[in-house]
């Protein structure tokens, strides 16, 4: 993937994007007709030859990113028109539809944008939450839909409009529940006196509405920080090995030249490291300055570990203190034992 | 690599990294190479030396000299500051305007004459509007002298701009809200001018005039700090929200265009009793449609209204505007609610860095003071000349603090874990010999358990119910983050030597190690290695002891 190449297919899309946002006028699209045939043809042309490609540098892998599914489902769909016009006639009604569907070619510039691409990685990875949300909604909704049918629908004095089959029941729940416009269902449905409409209604508002969707926006929160703390730490860790393993590189090149220099001395002078640096320590004065601001060399480093030193000798001292005394104890054990086993053996003469 | 070492020498690669250090603090490797031309070899004193100067002279002129720096604490460096040690202001007479222009700027009493004018043009606006419809003619003089306040305003906040011109052209454009100050007073002076030059019949000037007085009141944003703390967190939480905004805006894109070709049918339709006929009629109108759909505002009358035309498949057109719901204003706006939220608690939990920095220097003092405490307590017990070494230590004070490599930190570490599993081996076999001692009778015994009982409450104390090494694991990345201000000064052959120092410490208790490991194992110390028969056996003999 070249910047060219990128650049180019950015500036398609965007193009095409464009063109499709004026052709929806009539007026223009009237007036430059052959215009958008033409780039029409170009567009088609270059996503076919992309795809062609891609599908070339790599045929099985092709198929495991999602990235170009998309694009494929998005050639799929710029052929249907041509297919429709060709099976169906020039007045089939759904044709409107397909053209409608083109406007999904915008798609196609996810694949070239990094930043995006991260943010749907990110969200997701909320899908699966999201989707079982929305299967408890959906069964919520069927089960008060069922409900309300039965209710409301059913009886003579029905309220058709609303809740004469089921697909009404659904849209007039959804309706409920996203609480657009329900004070003139309510009415409706107090116009024509039922007597549970106003407890059913606002139960299920309070469900859906209030808990389902809030419930929504909680899991959506908790999955986004999740995410995100999971991301920065990987990034961390990331920036964190390359820095060690830096380090070490740098310390072992050291470590080779300093042994280098020992071995070229060795062999001329047999001499040892501060042999070597004997004459350089003879430059030292006391009274130049270093600067330094190494953990290494600064005063809580050394009060810490020559603290930590006179600990462990006093522990040691200690230790030998007690070992001696554990020996005492039990040489003064031992005193007693042998005595008690020469009277006992003298006792065991005796007796014979 | 060991092959420098002389025979039998055990590798130590806590002594290595010691070294590995001196070399690079003292750049040895240039040194032995003879690359004199790296690394300097004189310094200024020796240069300000007359008869060490004339020998260097008549050597090689092109010898490299070394500075002594001392440490200095560095502030911050403002702009006065900068401009006072130009060579322009040093040489002229008198100081330049923009000196004076700053200080003005920073003094206290105009910045809360700027506070108070901006309160008084808020009332004044008020004033005017109320009074705006009343024709009252007594009122009059009032109207005047709110008129005459306006203006005075507006002069002052243009004076200010012109100070702050004064005081640095370039850093003025720089300011986020200086810039905002600037568009918002240059928005209120255009109407004012124009009203002046005499297009006075319209009133769409009049009223863009009031309305660029009422942004003059924006400009208090700018001087509360609180108030640009909230600011500043909203606009890095929007930041970071672009490509979520970029998404939001490709979508808005599809549903739009889709709409039209979607309801064509419904805009060309000829029924009268079409609420919503021009929604979708053009993509403007489309892209207010979808947004209105957003806003889940009306979407089921607009969907009903839709379905009025027969044209128009009624699968198509709800699983669109369903979709749409889902979609959008649904799935999309939670996203935005869960992103603001995690961006406002990163943000906030940034500003508050400085709290949490703080907390943590003081947190190291405390463990420092604590050292110090321990040190002096183990001052008999140890019989170690400690008291000497804090004498060293104060003839070194000139504070303390750290930025730590890598293998300093592990060798502290390795020591402190080194130290960890020793002491808690003695620790265990100290409770146990503290529950014998109470069982048995000896006199001797029981002095010493005293004595290691008083000391060991002395040492846990300070501590509380830790250990010294678990205390010393949690302090010590506390104490490598402290200041980054403070640093330590050497003199270059005390280094020197405390390096050397510190590699020898390593060996030697490398081999002291060893030495205890052999005692143990020739029977001189029981439970270290040694068989218990063998220990046995050889009672008479220690009996003496």
């Amino acid at each position: 993937m070249s910047r060219l190449f990128k650049i180019i297919m950015i500036s398609t899309i965007s193009t095409n994007a464009f063109f499709m946002v004026l052709w929806t006028d009539y007026k223009t699209r009237y007036n430059l007709f052959r215009l958008f045939e033409v780039s029409e043809l170009i567009f088609v042309s270059i996503y076919s030859s992309e795809f062609c490609m891609k599908l070339y540098v790599d045929p099985i892998n092709y198929w495991k990113d999602g990235y170009n599914l998309l694009d494929v489902i998005i050639i799929i769909i710029i052929f249907i028109p041509y297919s429709l016009r060709k099976i169906k006639g020039k007045h089939y009604p759904y044709l409107n539809i397909a053209d409608g569907v083109q406007s999904l070619r915008i798609l196609k510039l996810i694949t070239y944008s990094r930043g995006i691409r991260t943010l749907i990685t990110a969200v997701g990875q909320t899908a699966y939450t999201v989707a079982s949300v929305l299967i408890l909604l959906f069964v919520l909704m069927y089960i008060f839909a069922v409900l309300g049918f039965c209710l409301f629908g059913v009886p003579e004095r029905a309220d058709l409009n609303n809740w004469g089959n089921l697909a009404l029941a659904f849209f007039t729940l959804f309706s409920l529940a996203t609480v657009d416009g329900w004070t003139d269902l309510q009415q409706q449905l107090d116009a024509r006196n039922f007597i549970l409409s106003r407890s059913f209604t606002i139960i299920f508002i309070l469900l859906a509405s209030f808990v389902f969707l809030s419930m929504f926006v909680g899991v959506m929160i908790i999955h986004t920080e999740d995410s995100v703390k999971k991301l920065e730490r990987e990034l961390m860790l990331e920036r964190h090995m390359t820095r060690m393993e830096e380090k070490h590189v740098i310390l072992k090149r050291q470590q080779e030249e300093v042994s280098k220099l020992m071995q070229t001395q060795k062999n001329v002078d047999h001499k040892s490291f501060t042999e070597l640096v004997e004459k350089f320590k003879k430059t030292l004065r006391h009274t130049d300055p270093m600067v330094l601001d190494d953990f290494g060399t600064s005063l809580p480093f050394i009060d810490v570990y020559l603290s930590t030193l006179d600990n462990q000798d006093a522990t040691i001292y200690k230790l030998q203190e007690l070992y001696y005394e554990i020996v005492h104890v039990l040489s003064l054990m031992l005193e007693d034992l042998p005595q008690k086993k020469q009277s006992q053996s003298l006792e065991k003469v005796e007796e014979k | 690599m060991a092959t420098y070492h002389s025979v039998g020498h055990v590798q130590l690669p806590r002594a290595d990294a010691i070294r590995s250090r001196l070399i690079d603090t003292f750049s040895l490797l240039e040194h032995l190479h003879g690359l004199s031309q790296a690394v300097p070899r004189h310094t200024i004193r020796e240069i300000l030396d007359p008869s060490c100067q004339k020998k260097l002279m008549l050597g090689d002129q092109h010898q490299l000299v070394r500075f002594s720096i001392k440490p200095r604490h560095v502030e911050r460096i403002t702009h006065a500051q900068r401009l006072m040690s130009t060579l322009q202001v040093r040489c002229s007479k008198s100081p330049p305007l923009s000196l004076w222009a700053g200080w003005v700027l920073e003094c206290p009493l105009f910045r809360n004459f700027i506070i108070f004018l901006i309160f008084l043009n808020t009332i004044v606006l008020m004033v005017e509007i109320e009074l705006l419809e009343s024709s009252n003619t007594q009122l009059w003089p009032l109207k005047l002298t709110l008129e005459v306040a306006a203006w005075f305003i507006l002069l002052v906040f243009i004076l200010e701009i012109l100070l702050m011109w004064l005081s640095s052209f370039f850093l003025f454009w720089k300011n986020a809200w200086n810039v905002f100050d600037f568009v918002v007073t240059i928005l209120s002076l255009i109407p004012e001018v124009v009203v002046l030059v005499g297009v006075t019949s319209h009133s769409v000037w009049l009223q863009l005039l009031r309305i660029c007085r009422v942004l003059r009141s924006l400009k208090l944003f700018a001087r509360f700090h609180q108030v640009r703390v909230i600011i500043l967190a909203l606009v890095r939480a929007l930041k970071s929200m672009t490509f979520l905004l970029m998404l939001l805006l490709i979508f808005f894109y599809i549903f739009a265009v889709a709409g039209v070709y979607f309801f064509e049918n419904y805009t060309r339709s000829t029924r009268q009793d079409l609420e919503y006929h021009m929604f979708f009629s053009d993509l403007l109108n489309s892209v207010v449609t979808v947004f209105i759909l957003f806003t889940m505002d009306h979407w089921y009358a607009l969907l009903q209204d839709t379905w009025k035309v027969p044209e128009v498949s009624r699968t198509f057109s709800s699983i669109y505007v369903i979709l749409w719901l889902l979609l959008g204003s649904i799935i999309f706006r939670n996203i935005i609610v869960a992103m603001m939220v995690t961006n406002f608690q990163n943000i906030r939990n940034e500003l508050n860095e400085e709290m949490a920095h703080l907390e943590v220097q003081h947190k190291a003092d405390i463990f420092k003071q604590q050292i110090i405490q321990r040190r002096q307590n183990l001052i008999p017990e140890a019989q170690r000349s400690s008291i000497s070494k804090m004498d060293a230590r104060d003839a070194n004070q000139q504070g303390d603090s750290l930025d730590l490599t890598e293998a300093s930190k592990e060798e502290s570490k390795h020591s402190a874990t080194k130290e960890s599993s020793r002491a808690s081996k003695s620790k265990t076999k100290k409770s146990l010999s503290k529950m014998k001692k109470s069982a048995s009778s000896s006199s001797s015994s029981s002095s010493s358990s005293y004595c290691s009982s008083s000391s060991g409450s002395r040492y846990y104390d300070p501590i509380g119910q830790l250990d010294w090494e678990t205390h010393v694991h949690q302090n010590l990345p506390g104490l490598m983050d402290m200041d980054q201000d403070e640093r330590v000064v050497w003199p270059r052959d005390s280094l020197f030597r405390y390096f050397e120092l510190l590699e020898k410490l390593q060996y030697n208790l490398e081999e002291r190690k060893r030495l205890q490991e052999f005692a143990g194992d020739a029977g001189l110390i029981p439970g270290r290695g040694a068989k218990i028969p063998h220990a046995m056996g050889q009672q008479p003999m220690r009996c003496n002891y």
